[in-house]
């Protein structure tokens, strides 16, 4: 009886060896034969109208939450959306702090989710991961199952020109403003201070530095105590720029284009960072700060900070996309147009393309459903979608008004505003067009921008996509180059660094082949212009 | 061990007889011995040596999709990039020069307070001072950084307070290259002090106490008994914990380093650590963070075997 057992229990195991065996060659097999080969055969997808499919599917997606967002199963646009498509989203989500990390090592080991929603992938990752098999070439895709996107990039082929790789591929699609005043940080002047020191809105730099000064000086807060804060910037992240140089940089005629420190003089392309332009920048800004006009925390301060600086009505002058931080007071503050530098130059050169949010969106080589899911994310680039996407169900979140779509007070109220929208934190796949604006783009915001449209570039280029060989290769260069270039101008701007050692700022440049890298933009733009 | 020599000191004489006959049968024999050393030496197995296959991406062009295996080789490729980085010399020296100052400052402190401790005769005080010297241990890191940070403030901290208040400039601490290493040993040394003593507490109360009477009767002052038996009879225990710490001479700090970074003291405060988190995590650039983590490892190794060597000559006294 009992040998009897045992051998029952060998059997048994060598049975269950042997399932588990075949269950693993099957996955792999599934594998190998990639999306093309896709399960669409059984479940097949509807060309269009609503649901995108029969029976009931579900799609897993790694997406970047936001602080002031709420979970996103409990979204309004979600909930109502996956009823429409028949679409259920499973949604993984990391929060913006340490975002980057968590994606890299997302792809790092190769356990990928169906799709990456709001991700924000560089043109680098998107071209790597692409090369690498992970992504999957969407242009077949958008080609055939996303009527609205395949529109505005026929609108506007700059789109197409940012995203398709040398040999041809999409990998990831971008978030698209056409709405300019959602491209551009406006130039926030406190008017009430202006108006009470009886001084005009500054022209010039050198006004510019009048002015602050008396905000420092001649308290305008009108408390008996110098305690204004008279100019103030976002803090930035390493790696990309320094806000406070983005957006001065165009008073100094350097521009930026082809989404780096790049002016375009008659197609030729100069990277500026070693120009004796930037060094007058940097010795304006210096000059500032050592004044302590600048924000002694520019370099220093959480966003959280920022923003309360914003909402506090003790600053001077700072620059934001729109006037919701400081809400409350807004009339005290004015948009104004770039100053005027001392050779003249007056650009508004902080602009994004409009493929602004580069990677917002890209599918996996482990999606089943490539057709499905491409309509899926197409809804959101037409008015109707994104309107569905940014302002969540009518009557109960918004109203329409002339038909367009405005919060109701009584939601507006509740402070879950931001809560309900994956669009609050930024870098959300979908458009956003003057249709769906009018939260962000008030009359005072659209003023404000009123004030930098004439001094914007005529044509903004976006990044290049690179072939995965340069790719590299601007990697290697820019990882140094960037690190080198931010470090330094933060030690000219705060004092730390006497701009006797110019020279040596620039040879090191060169040392770090700054001259290459403008060759590879050079090509690429030439490229783009062909 | 103890336990497994004890049982084996009390095996059935027989079991001698058949000594030589393979090493299979005494496993046999000893079988439950064996079975609790496995949990151990899997742990370092699957732990300790399994990663150790990942290595090899040092030398290839990892890409995810053809896992660590699949991937081509690039030689030494990786090496050469570093090699010839413009950041290498000042990694280098920030790696070094941080851990060599936290050792020689930040080494002989806590044994000075052992010795204190040992030496104050007041119960009460003897306890309040090593509570109070123990306790920054257990704050996080993070909270470290946020203490110093508003402590150190140059508008309202309370140590640029003091300096306007005497009529000096306030300083910009946490953002100038000079002040960094300063304020990073410092602040370890203050919050570690007191952890570290304990071992030296445990060893000095582990002195035999007929020492200390004899020095007295041949009339040797405290500092004469401090000098020439507390120290001799903690040597052993110096010794062992110098080479442990060489152990981890590159890698210590590295959440406060990069807590305490930023663009205006990272002349001072990049470290082969934080340069492999920016580069290799959140630039994906998987292959040549590991071929700087290999360097970083080796330089670690041959540390190491050199004090131990040393150690061994000098103080006979040595890991192994």
């Amino acid at each position: 009886m009992r040998k009897h057992w045992k051998r029952t229990a060998m059997i048994a195991t060598i049975a269950a060896g042997l399932t588990l065996a075949g269950c693993n060659s099957g996955s792999g097999d599934k594998k190998e034969a990639g999306p093309t080969a896709s399960a669409s055969t059984e479940n097949a997808v509807n060309e269009s109208g609503f649901p995108l499919v029969k029976d009931k599917i579900t799609l897993k997606m790694f997406t970047r939450i936001a602080p002031s967002n709420g979970p996103f199963k409990d979204m309004p646009v979600f909930q109502d959306y996956e009823k429409m498509t028949n679409v259920h989203v499973e949604f993984t989500e990391a929060p913006t702090d340490g975002f980057q990390e968590k994606k890299n090592l997302l792809f790092a080991s190769n356990e990928l989710p169906d799709a990456v929603y709001r991700s924000g992938l560089t043109p680098l990752e998107a071209t790597r991961y692409g090369a690498a098999g992970q992504l999957i070439p969407l242009e077949g895709l958008i080609e055939k199952y996303a009527p609205n996107l395949k529109a505005l990039m026929d609108q506007n082929p700059e789109i197409r020109a940012s995203i398709t790789t040398p040999e041809g591929h999409i990998y990831a699609i971008p978030g698209i403003v056409t709405l300019n005043a959602a491209r551009t940080d406006k130039k926030w002047i406190n008017q009430a201070w202006l108006k009470k020191l009886n001084l005009k809105v500054p022209e010039t730099t050198d006004e510019l530095y009048e002015t602050l000064k008396a905000f420092r000086d001649k308290d305008p807060n009108g408390n008996g105590k110098q305690d204004e804060l008279p100019m103030t910037a976002r803090a930035g992240v390493p790696g990309q720029g320094i806000p406070v140089v983005n957006i001065m940089s165009g008073s100094f005629g350097l521009d930026q284009q082809l989404g780096y420190n790049i002016n375009l003089v008659n197609d030729k392309v100069e990277i500026w960072m070693g120009s004796d332009k930037y060094k007058e920048l940097l010795m304006y800004l210096n000059k500032l700060y050592k004044e302590k006009l600048l924000d002694p925390e520019v370099f220093s301060q959480k966003e959280a900070q920022y923003l309360a600086k914003q909402a506090s009505g003790n600053t001077g002058f700072f620059f934001d996309q729109t006037n919701n931080p400081f809400r409350d007071i807004a009339v005290q503050y004015v948009g104004i147009s770039p100053p005027a530098g001392p050779y003249g130059d007056r650009l508004q050169a902080q602009a994004a393309p409009i493929a602004r949010d580069f990677g917002a969106f890209a599918i996996t080589s482990e999606n089943k459903y490539p057709e499905i899911t491409m309509r899926w994310i197409d809804y959101f680039y037409s008015d109707e979608g994104s309107t569905m996407l940014r302002f969540g169900r009518e009557g109960e979140n918004y109203e329409l008004k002339d038909g367009i779509p405005y919060y109701t007070e009584a939601f507006l109220k509740s402070g879950n505003q931001s809560k309900i929208t994956p669009y609050a934190g930024g870098g959300a796949p979908h458009l956003i067009s003057d249709k769906v604006a009018s939260f962000i783009n008030p009359p005072q915001v659209q003023a404000a921008q009123d004030q930098l449209t004439p001094f914007m570039p005529k044509v903004k280029y976006g990044a290049p996509m690179f072939d995965e060989q340069t790719a590299q290769r601007v990697n290697v260069l820019t990882n140094d180059i960037n690190k080198y270039f931010e470090e330094q101008s933060t030690k000219f701007i705060a004092g730390a660094l006497s701009f006797d050692k110019w020279g040596e700022y620039q040879s090191t440049l060169k040392k770090l082949n700054i001259d290459e890298l403008q060759k590879i933009y050079q090509d690429a733009y030439d490229k783009m212009k062909k | 061990m103890k336990s497994a020599q004890a049982q084996m000191a009390a095996a059935p004489p027989q079991v001698r007889t058949r000594r030589g006959s393979g090493l299979f049968t005494r496993i046999a024999k000893r079988y439950d011995l064996y079975l609790m050393l496995l949990l151990p030496v899997a742990w370092y197995l699957i732990f300790q040596y399994g990663p150790m296959y990942g290595l090899q991406i040092a030398f290839k062009n990892f890409v995810a999709s053809k896992g660590i295996g699949g991937s081509h080789w690039a030689g030494l490729e990786h090496f050469t990039r570093f090699f010839d980085s413009y950041y290498l010399g000042r990694l280098l020296w920030n790696t070094l020069s941080i851990n060599l100052f936290s050792m020689l400052i930040g080494f002989p402190i806590p044994i000075l307070l052992a010795l204190i401790v040992s030496e104050i005769q007041n119960k009460t005080f003897n306890k309040v001072l090593q509570n109070i010297t123990f306790i920054p241990h257990f704050i996080s890191v993070v909270v470290i950084v946020g203490i110093l940070t508003v402590f150190l403030s140059p508008t309202g901290g309370p140590i640029n307070s003091l300096i306007q208040g005497l009529g000096g400039e306030p300083i910009r601490f946490m953002e100038s290259a000079g002040w960094f290493k300063t304020i990073f040993i410092s602040s370890n040394i203050w919050q570690n002090m007191g952890w570290q003593s304990i071992i030296y507490i445990a060893a000095l109360s582990g002195i035999n106490p007929q020492l200390y009477e004899a020095a007295k009767m041949d009339g040797a002052s405290r500092l004469r008994r401090i000098w020439h038996v507390s120290i001799p009879g903690i040597v052993p225990v110096i010794v062992i914990l110098l080479i442990l710490d060489v152990g981890h001479f590159m890698d210590i700090g590295f959440e406060k380093i990069l807590l305490m970074q930023n663009n205006l003291n990272s002349e001072a405060s990049d470290v082969i650590s934080t340069f492999v988190y920016k580069t290799g995590i959140l630039n994906g650039e998987y292959s040549y963070t590991a071929a700087i983590g290999l360097f970083n490892s080796v330089i670690n190794l041959t540390l190491l075997l050199l004090v131990n060597r040393f150690a061994r000559k000098t103080a006979e006294t040595s890991l192994w």
